[in-house]
């Protein structure tokens, strides 16, 4: 893949203006939604960059999990709650943000800070390039095994439990005793105090919403 | 070929829009108050991560790589984590019809 | 998912060691994730199935997972397994046994907790066990990727049981919090963990990130110090990175909080202790200052706010924040006598604190509160929980002569020893301070009137055990307060074991040799 120098540069400026204002965008546009697709849109350019840095592998992998997973999943839950919402003003809000966004900066200056004035052990040895796939391969079934398996329990946990939390339910009782369960704490919300219902029935509350105050 | 890269973009260039992404993610967590943005805020965080991590593979570990893989560990590790937040989301959002982190005060802070 | 029976070395054990895996290391989470597996697998089955052989499979893969760690001590010779992934030390052996004990008493005090609420068992026990396997793996991780993988491991399982509760705001609401800041608290991790693995220029292994740092003294091992410390201090919920904690607690399973106050603290120590005291030996100063720092704002705000809660798991959550700045004392230490006081406050933390949960679980299946002031008066109808969750609370509180008085000085022994007064001061003065809410809690309980007793009280069942689950609850019940007892007349033993368990550490004797060295040179 050759592409030259200053074509190079050139991708890497546009890719990186579209990852800092689409970023911008993700967290400051009103419209939820079009924070989402921009969200989309700074991940393909990040993979973007992952090519110019000759990681196909990745880009790929970019692409297909980020784009197509994390992001579908976003606005599918974007749209499964997307309830207009009046958002009661809080006092003191813009404050806090320009606050909170000094902080940021004064990180963003530390972070830079220290990028550039640590002697990286630049240049390293010669990247491999395409041949990038294969030692990826190579370090997934070699020194990377132990953490490679462990994801794999990583994801089937968090699938199974992704299922158990959002499903509509079937059962809701309790199941050696038979007798209905809400699915909620055992110690129920202060204000409705359980004088009257001696357990270990757990009485079925008329409403899952519970409000202390 | 690939010998050019170095020279062209500095891999500061990189470590700098990684901080940019970085800070970002920050400060949408602090002041986002719709959750689901909070939950882009923070793949926004690891997207600068990985950015990171890609840039020191390619400029300090060319031949070995392990950056790469540990970029595609965070990937794998995100994609799990938005799948959890969203059905914790959903649940939530079934008790209590509301995406406002200001209002998520059963619970005093 | 495509490999997970080479991960199991009963299979494939001839296969991975001809590669020289020593995939024996890792023999104990074999354990645990078989009975994950199984636990899934009769699940299949239907909810009667799970409720009857998920029980008996947890208890096989827990304690299969104990047996063989027993059979890990000492051993000898050391090697690092899957290609310097995975060390097992014997700090990693003790924490991993902590790990494995309390993820086994949980689920014994749980059963008839999520059944009562009407959750689904085996799934409950699937994740717990793969919260379990996460901190176990934390505990021996030797490599920033491993540590990344299984840190998360635990984390998300750890969201997922606090949200166990669907139907009640209050748990989705707490999941959604921990998620939240835990997810952050893992990016900001990678963040550091991306800087130490330019800073070594492409390695990952926590020696290499050790020798790198050495050399070093640029602003970006100390940016990374910072980064780092701030999961660790997140993991172990210490004040100013423990606003999560009272919430969480709060809202999730009071099963899940018990699994949460010690199997994942004990993990977030073991991180601490790999990370901290093996890779950043040469900000020793800088980060020791930073944790008494956190360590005396956790003994302070910790024991202080408990004394204002009217919920006792909320109590339970502050107390736990300010025992984990007790525990800290031995990790700024940094003497042989710190780790080992870490270990055995640990081990003894298990037992008393996981007494006290099952003392409060009991109560609240039985009452549905968990309200101090509805404890007044139980002990005429309950003498078995009072008399347990007192002496438990008397040993958190560090009374002679349970297991946690002597943990507690063993802890300000060593901190002592090693001129840390104002460490040592301050946690005397909390622990005074915690006694004061401890025996008020008793108090509550002993010493009311019988027409003093609260409603809930007065409306008491009368105890009785036979409702499938309970039994286990009752077993646990009573081994933690027999040992959280009588552990502390016959903790001899305990104290060999946790001296061997820092002996028999290559890299704290490392360390512990090169800082004896230093003054003298």
């Amino acid at each position: 893949m050759t592409i030259a120098s200053s074509t190079q540069f050139l991708c890497f400026a546009a890719l990186s203006a579209a990852v800092a204002i689409g970023a911008l965008g993700v967290v400051l546009l009103p419209n939820i939604v079009y924070s989402a697709f921009l969200l989309g849109g700074v991940f393909l350019s990040v993979a973007g960059l992952y090519l110019l840095l000759n990681a196909s592998f990745v880009a790929a992998a970019q692409v297909l999990v980020y784009v197509g997973a994390v992001n579908v999943l976003i606005l599918f839950a974007i749209m499964l709650v997307n309830k207009k919402e009046a958002m009661a003003e809080i006092p003191g809000l813009a404050l806090r943000r320009v606050l909170s966004g000094a902080v940021c900066a004064g990180l963003f200056v530390l972070l830079l800070r220290v990028a550039f004035i640590t002697p990286w052990a630049t240049p390293g040895p010669e990247p491999i390039g395409d041949e990038a796939t294969i030692r990826i391969g190579e370090h997934l079934f070699s020194d990377y095994l132990l953490p490679f398996e462990l994801a794999s329990v990583l994801l089937l946990m968090a699938m199974i439990g992704a299922i158990v939390l959002a499903r509509r339910d079937v059962l809701s009782a309790d199941i050696v005793t038979g007798e209905p369960a809400d699915q909620g704490l055992i110690e129920k919300s202060r204000t409705p105090l359980l004088l009257e219902t001696p357990a270990p029935a757990s009485p079925a509350m008329p409403t899952p919403v519970l409000e202390k105050r | 070929m690939s010998l050019e890269l170095p020279t062209t973009v500095p891999l500061q260039a990189y470590l700098a829009l990684a901080a940019i992404l970085f800070c970002t993610g920050v400060w949408g967590l602090i002041n986002s108050r719709n959750a689901v943005r909070v939950l882009m805020s923070i793949e926004l965080m690891l997207n600068a991560v990985n950015i990171n991590l890609m840039a020191f593979s390619s400029y300090l570990d060319g031949q070995l790589i392990r950056g790469q893989v540990f970029a595609i560990f965070v990937i794998t590790v995100a994609a799990a984590e938005a799948a959890v937040g969203l059905a914790i989301l959903l649940s939530l959002y079934r008790n209590r019809e509301t995406v406002d982190m200001e209002r998520f005060n059963l619970l005093r802070w | 998912m495509t490999l997970a029976a080479a991960a199991d070395p009963s299979t494939a054990v001839t296969a991975i060691t001809s590669l020289q895996l020593n995939a024996g290391a890792i023999a104990p989470e074999a354990a645990v994730l078989i009975a994950m597996v199984a636990c899934l697998l009769v699940d299949l089955a239907g909810e009667k199935a799970a409720s009857r052989w998920v029980p008996p499979l947890c208890y096989g893969g827990l304690g299969g997972a104990l047996v063989l760690l027993a059979l890990q001590w000492n051993a000898s010779p050391l090697e690092p397994a899957f290609l310097g992934s995975f060390l097992a030390d014997n700090l990693a052996v003790a924490f991993r046994a902590v790990v494995a004990a309390s993820t086994l008493l949980s689920l014994l005090i749980s059963w008839r907790y999520v059944e009562q609420s009407g959750t689904p068992v085996g799934e409950y026990a699937a994740i717990l066990l793969a919260a379990t396997l996460g901190a176990m793996f934390l505990c021996g991780s030797t490599d920033l990727v491993s540590i990344f993988v299984s840190l998360e491991t635990l984390s998300v399982a750890s969201y997922l049981l606090s949200g166990y509760m669907k139907r009640d705001a209050r748990s989705s609401e707490a999941a959604l919090k921990y998620l939240l800041v835990g997810s952050a608290a893992a990016a900001v991790f990678l963040y550091g963990a991306s800087l130490l693995y330019g800073l070594t220029g492409g390695a990952t292994s926590l020696e290499a990130v050790g020798l790198a740092l050495q050399t070093s003294t640029t602003p970006v091992a100390a940016l990374a110090l910072v980064f780092v410390l701030a999961t660790v201090a997140f993991k172990i919920a210490a004040v100013p990175f423990h606003q999560w904690t009272p919430d969480v607690y709060e809202g999730s399973p009071t099963p899940v909080v018990a699994f949460l106050s010690v199997g994942s603290k004990a993990a977030g120590f073991a991180l601490a202790l790999r990370i901290l005291v093996g890779c950043f030996e040469g900000f020793e100063t800088q980060w020791k200052l930073l944790f008494t720092v956190l360590a005396i704002l956790s003994m302070v705000l910790g024991n202080v706010v408990a004394l204002a809660q009217t919920s006792m798991k909320r109590m339970l959550a502050y107390s736990s924040i300010g025992q984990a700045g007790f525990v800290m004392i031995g990790l700024v230490c940094g003497t042989e006598d710190g780790y080992a006081a870490m270990v055995l406050y640990m081990a003894a933390y298990l037992f008393m604190n996981l007494g006290a949960f099952a003392c409060i679980i009991l109560f609240s299946l039985r009452t549905g509160s968990d309200r101090i002031s509805d404890y007044a008066g139980l002990y005429q109808k309950d003498p078995l929980i009072t008399l347990g969750l007192s002496l438990c609370l008397l040993s958190l509180g560090g009374i002679p002569p349970m297991l946690g008085f002597f943990g507690k000085i063993y802890l300000f022994f060593a901190g002592w020893a090693d001129h840390q007064y104002l460490l040592v001061v301050v946690g005397l003065v909390t622990s005074v301070v915690s006694i004061y809410y401890y025996i008020s809690v008793i108090k509550m309980m002993v010493v009311k009137e019988p027409q003093e007793a609260s409603d809930v009280v007065k409306a008491y069942p009368t105890p009785s055990w036979n409702i499938a689950g309970l039994q286990p609850l009752r077993t646990a019940l009573i081994t933690c307060v027999v040992v959280t007892a009588v552990g502390g007349i016959l903790s001899n033993p305990l104290f060999n074991w946790a001296s061997s368990a820092v002996a028999g550490t290559p890299m704290l004797q490392r360390v512990l040799a090169s800082s004896a060295a230093l003054p003298i040179g």
